[in-house]
């Protein structure tokens, strides 16, 4: 029954109070977001900062070496592997200092103390604001980004510790490909939704410092579909055909997406802009070529729509923070340029896999995280190995199918 | 081969920490609550609208979820039992449906814990415990109150302004009654509600997760549950995992069919949509948010009511009116100029939701 759902009205005892409007909301959403922007660029020039100036861009990184450790407190790995963990897991970079690389072992701790003030300023915030609408999306934002960097500071020190480079040079650069498509299959595991098979399509153009890239996925089991768009533009990094030490970028990427949920009667529509960002951590010392951190921060707007019959409903506004972090290593071995592995957490909560879950007192806030495995066995062919674990669970495999045309930026395999 | 087998390996560990239904144990519990069985008696308390606390030879207790409910006794020797419930409203009254007559109050009279004694033979009882009118449709106030978590020690000055307003037949929670959801916070929980003049009907929040399993049920009855006062139907169902697990999904399609033809407020902790998206204190896909708001417009829901954002929003989800209140005492959201708060909405059971009235607690907002 709604026979008089739009006639209640709201009275409040004592003096005259303002409920919340869209308004106030919205001004509280824009600020939120540009608050979240100025942290995300903050912290990328911290990062930026810190790293060593690259002026020659057409070294030959295959030659590159190691710079010779200063006094190393031992030659064992190990023994820096033991160090890394205890006192490492305190005192990030311990690792590399007792191997003789303190430069980088002093970089390590630095982005251990930042990543550490981060997750405890952003923490502190949400608790000492009561979770407010003002600050809510800025302090989640910090404390993401501050999760992130004192797990990269803590894995880089193992990474750089266990690592002996093994040709992971040899990987980069890594300008990226003209064109690249992926068609693969993906499985939902998602208790609310009767979907389970996906086909998963996307085409990436790249065209200097413009990516171009619509996908979608299909499930063959029901009705559900998802298109996505993307349109981003390089500020910073590599564009196809270039030559380069690093593997760092600055995108920004505007977003356009369609979900219909025909079953369940409802489809989504939004439009988002993050800023998404590289920091490759071979500037922080050549013991860590082959490892980045990557970190992405945005805002999308949703409309939510309702398709009941006989109803003819308003339309829900629905609005989300995106924030990424993902740490990953190139590939060694029988891989070709472009291969990596990577673990990520990722903050949105708007598709299929949806936000973390927990049996216990902290549920919702979380996003997912993920794992991906980026594998070119030859210049042009590879396979994406993909798995999400949010509120579902998306597992997957796709052929990665890429502008072999390598050679001519002088780099043929 | 060797990076897709790794690559296999590490996906597989990542897919194995994944949790899909963090509820669903608890949600399998609620079956068993209203339902204990002993040497000589069975209880069954229907649709499980009241938790067993404690049963004996000479002793039955019981915790209300509803205004109204009935139980079947099927004593399996004769036995002299004291009835004592606990969170009733204080008019309601113990038929005896198969002998039709009402049963004498043994104490409590105008009070929310009462008992009755019962003469049980060998056999089934039927009895049901209802205030007089609320089998009849009419118009009726009730207050929502959630999220007192670590403000129970301040919860009286709560109770004393809800005990001073006229008329209502019964608090309604929307979750978060404490801090950790241990016993000894339920038992603090059940001793400060001693003062208040109305019954409590609630659901559970995340902050009763804090111990697994939850011992909240043994305490308060079931996370999912529905009653029907005055011609008027309340859902309430457990949201404390940002998500519904899919049995209550069942049980709330039944639910929905119940009530389509009724005036139906709906409650639960964790909203499905946050409406400040950014903060995301709603449920964690969403997706499933927007499939159970279709649900419930398609069904004419005439209300939705959460806890769990420690302030006061009125909006609408789905073309329904929608009302946030986490003013019990728990950390307040700052700079909304609310503070401590409950909500008192006037219902017709022919005409809806007629009044909706924030009362302030604290006098300084």
């Amino acid at each position: 029954m709604r026979a008089t759902r739009g006639s209640h009205h709201v009275v409040l005892r004592g003096r005259r109070w303002n409920a919340p409007t869209a308004v106030r909301a919205s001004v509280a959403r824009v600020r939120a977001v540009a608050v979240s922007i100025l942290l995300s660029v903050l912290s990328h020039s911290l990062c930026v900062a810190a790293a060593e100036p690259s002026t020659k861009p057409t070294t030959n990184v295959a030659n590159a070496t190691a710079s010779p450790p200063a006094a190393p407190l031992t030659r064992d790995r190990r023994v820096a592997l033991g160090a890394a963990i205890v006192p490492g897991v305190a005192l990030h970079g311990a690792g590399h200092y007792t191997l003789g690389h303190k430069k980088t072992a002093i970089a390590l701790l630095i982005g251990e103390g930042v990543g550490l003030a981060l997750t405890l300023g952003g923490y502190a915030t949400l608790r000492a604001s009561g979770n407010s609408r003002n600050l809510a999306g800025p302090a989640v934002a910090a404390t993401v980004f501050g999760a992130g960097l004192l797990l990269a500071s803590f894995g880089a020190d193992l990474y750089g510790t266990l690592a002996n480079d093994g040709g992971a040079v040899e990987l980069m650069p890594r300008a990226p490909a003209r064109f690249e498509s992926e068609f693969g299959y993906r499985y939902v595991a998602d208790p609310h939704f009767n979907y389970g098979h996906f086909i998963v399509e996307s085409l990436t153009l790249r065209q200097g410092h413009f990516r171009f890239t619509p996908g979608a996925w299909f499930a063959t089991n029901s009705t559900n579909v998802r298109y996505r768009v993307e349109a981003a533009y390089r500020f910073l990094g590599l564009t196809p055909g270039d030559l380069g030490k690093h593997d760092d970028h600055v995108d920004l990427v505007l977003g356009g997406m369609h979900q219909r949920y025909v079953d369940e009667h409802f489809q989504r529509s939004g439009l988002e802009f993050t800023l998404d960002t590289r920091f490759d951590f071979a500037h922080l010392g050549a013991t860590l070529r082959g490892s980045f951190i990557d970190l992405a921060l945005g805002y999308g707007v949703a409309k939510v729509s309702y398709d009941i019959a006989g109803l003819t409903l308003p339309a829900d506004t629905d609005d989300l923070l995106l924030a990424k972090v993902g740490l990953g290593v190139a590939l060694r071995g029988r891989a070709h340029r472009g291969s990596e592995a990577r673990l990520y957490y990722d903050h949105r909560h708007d598709d299929y896999a949806g936000g973390f879950l927990t049996p216990g007192r902290i549920s919702g806030v979380f996003g997912k995280f993920g794992a991906d495995l980026r594998w070119f066995f030859t210049p042009r062919l590879g396979v994406l190995l993909d798995a999400q674990v949010g509120s579902a669970m998306v597992g997957g495999l796709s052929l990665l199918l890429r502008d072999g045309n390598l050679s001519a930026q002088g780099l043929s395999p | 081969m060797s990076h897709l087998r790794s690559g296999f390996l590490w996906l597989s560990l990542l897919l194995a920490l994944g949790c899909t239904r963090p509820a669903e144990e608890r949600t399998r519990r609620d079956l068993d609550v209203g339902h204990v069985r002993s040497s000589a008696l069975d209880v069954d308390v229907a649709s499980g609208l009241a938790a067993v606390r404690a049963l004996s030879h000479e002793k039955l207790t019981l915790w209300l979820s509803a205004p109204s409910i009935d139980l079947s006794l099927v004593a399996h020797e004769a036995l002299q039992l004291e009835l004592s419930i606990e969170n009733a409203m204080p008019t309601v009254e113990l038929s005896d449906l198969d002998a039709g007559q009402t049963l004498p109050v043994l104490s409590g009279a105008n009070s929310t814990k009462k008992s009755f004694q019962l003469t049980l033979t060998p056999g089934t009882r039927h009895l049901r415990l209802a205030a007089p009118g609320t089998a009849e449709k009419g118009r009726f106030r009730f207050a929502l109150l959630s999220d007192v978590q670590e403000g129970i020690d301040r919860i009286q000055d709560v109770y004393r302004v809800i005990n001073a307003q006229s008329n209502l037949d019964f608090l309604l929670g929307a979750g978060d009654l404490t801090d950790e959801g241990e016993d000894d916070e339920l038992a603090h929980f059940q001793h400060e509600l001693a003062t208040l003049d109305v019954p409590y009907y609630t659901t559970l929040g995340n902050h009763e997760l804090g111990e697994r399993p939850p011992p909240y049920q043994q305490w308060f009855g079931r996370g999912n549950f529905q009653f029907l006062h005055r011609g008027v139907y309340f859902t309430l169902l457990d949201s404390a995992s940002a998500t519904i697990d899919p049995l209550a999904e069942n049980w709330l399609d039944t639910w929905l069919a119940n009530a389509k033809a009724s005036v139906h407020i709906v409650a639960m902790h964790i909203p499905p949509l946050d409406p400040v998206g950014t903060r995301n204190a709603a449920f964690a896909s969403r997706g499933e948010a927007a499939a159970l708001l279709a649900k419930l417009a398609e069904a004419a829901v005439d209300l939705t009511l959460y806890g769990h954002i420690h302030s006061y929003y009125s909006f609408k989800n789905a073309g329904i009116p929608a009302v946030i209140s986490g003013g019990g005492g728990a950390t307040p959201e700052q700079a909304d100029d609310i503070g401590r708060h409950f909500v008192v909405f006037e219902v017709d059971a022919s005409r809806g939701i007629i009044s909706t009235e924030v009362v302030r607690v604290d006098q300084e907002h």
